[in-house]
């Protein structure tokens, strides 16, 4: 009988294995290469999960905030990035790297949940010609990251 | 022995002591992207809660729509934001 192997096991000593195989490993890199390119050129709405306004309704202090914290969340974005997509061949990673694709993975589909008009936590996802690549993208990086969740848990 | 001539005492305005003694809380808001394992993991991990903890917290924001993560002077609660927004949760902070 055949077992299943999570895609990401945590290793006896202080590191990870990844399982995957070629197409999700495309995926991984080509997702975080698109997210850095919308993390230097844009400022648009569908970044808007990644920097949320800390100070409610008071526009001066989160004006404030932003902009000493947006330049330092985009820098430690892009440098994750950079690691995943340095590494999205690997198939053993350290806590640091595995921790990059953690935030990473999430980020991508933060932006891939603001793309799809997901605002609800009951309402499905209406999902026809134009957005199934998304929709499934969303939905294999949604399993990815359970299992670095699932294997970084098991090193508390 | 000389007897103190009295003086004006002018009471200082303590309206600012008081503002800056008056604990930020910082909240994360519920979301329907990010994973309920995921949220209960960041919150393990940046603050130290054990997984019992961070799962009660988890499932207050998940019902609730929003919980109380840590508190502290406003230095600490916009540190504990920007490390909560380094990690994609939904986190603002207000003075209670």
């Amino acid at each position: 009988m055949a077992r299943f192997r999570p895609a990401v096991t945590a290793d006896d000593g202080d590191t990870y294995t990844i399982s995957l195989g070629p197409n999700e490993r495309d995926l991984i890199r080509s997702v975080a290469e698109q997210l850095k390119e919308l993390l230097v050129e844009t400022d648009g709405p569908v970044l808007r999960r990644l920097f949320p306004p800390p100070y409610g309704d008071d526009d001066e202090r989160n004006e404030g905030y932003a902009a000493l914290a947006r330049p330092e969340l985009i820098e430690n974005r892009l440098a994750s990035l950079d690691v995943v997509i340095g590494s999205a061949e690997a198939t053993t990673l350290d806590e640091d790297s595995m921790a990059a694709w953690m935030r990473s993975i999430n980020d991508v589909r933060l932006v891939l949940g603001t793309v799809l008009d997901i605002t609800d936590d009951s309402e499905e996802v209406e999902v026809d010609d134009s957005n199934v690549a998304t929709y499934q993208a969303y939905e294999v990086l949604g399993m990815l990251l359970e299992t670095i969740v699932a294997a970084r848990s098991s090193r508390l | 022995m000389s007897t103190p001539a009295p003086i004006d005492v002018v009471e200082p305005d303590v309206s600012d002591l008081v503002d800056l003694d008056t604990p930020w809380v910082v909240l994360v808001w519920n979301d329907p992207i990010n994973l309920m394992s995921y949220v209960t993991f960041v919150l393990q991990k940046l603050f130290g809660y054990s997984k019992e903890e961070a799962t009660t917290l988890m499932l207050q924001v998940h019902h609730d729509g929003k919980a109380v993560v840590s508190t502290g002077s406003r230095t600490e609660a916009e540190r504990d934001v920007f490390r909560l927004h380094e990690h994609g949760l939904w986190a603002t902070m207000q003075q209670d």
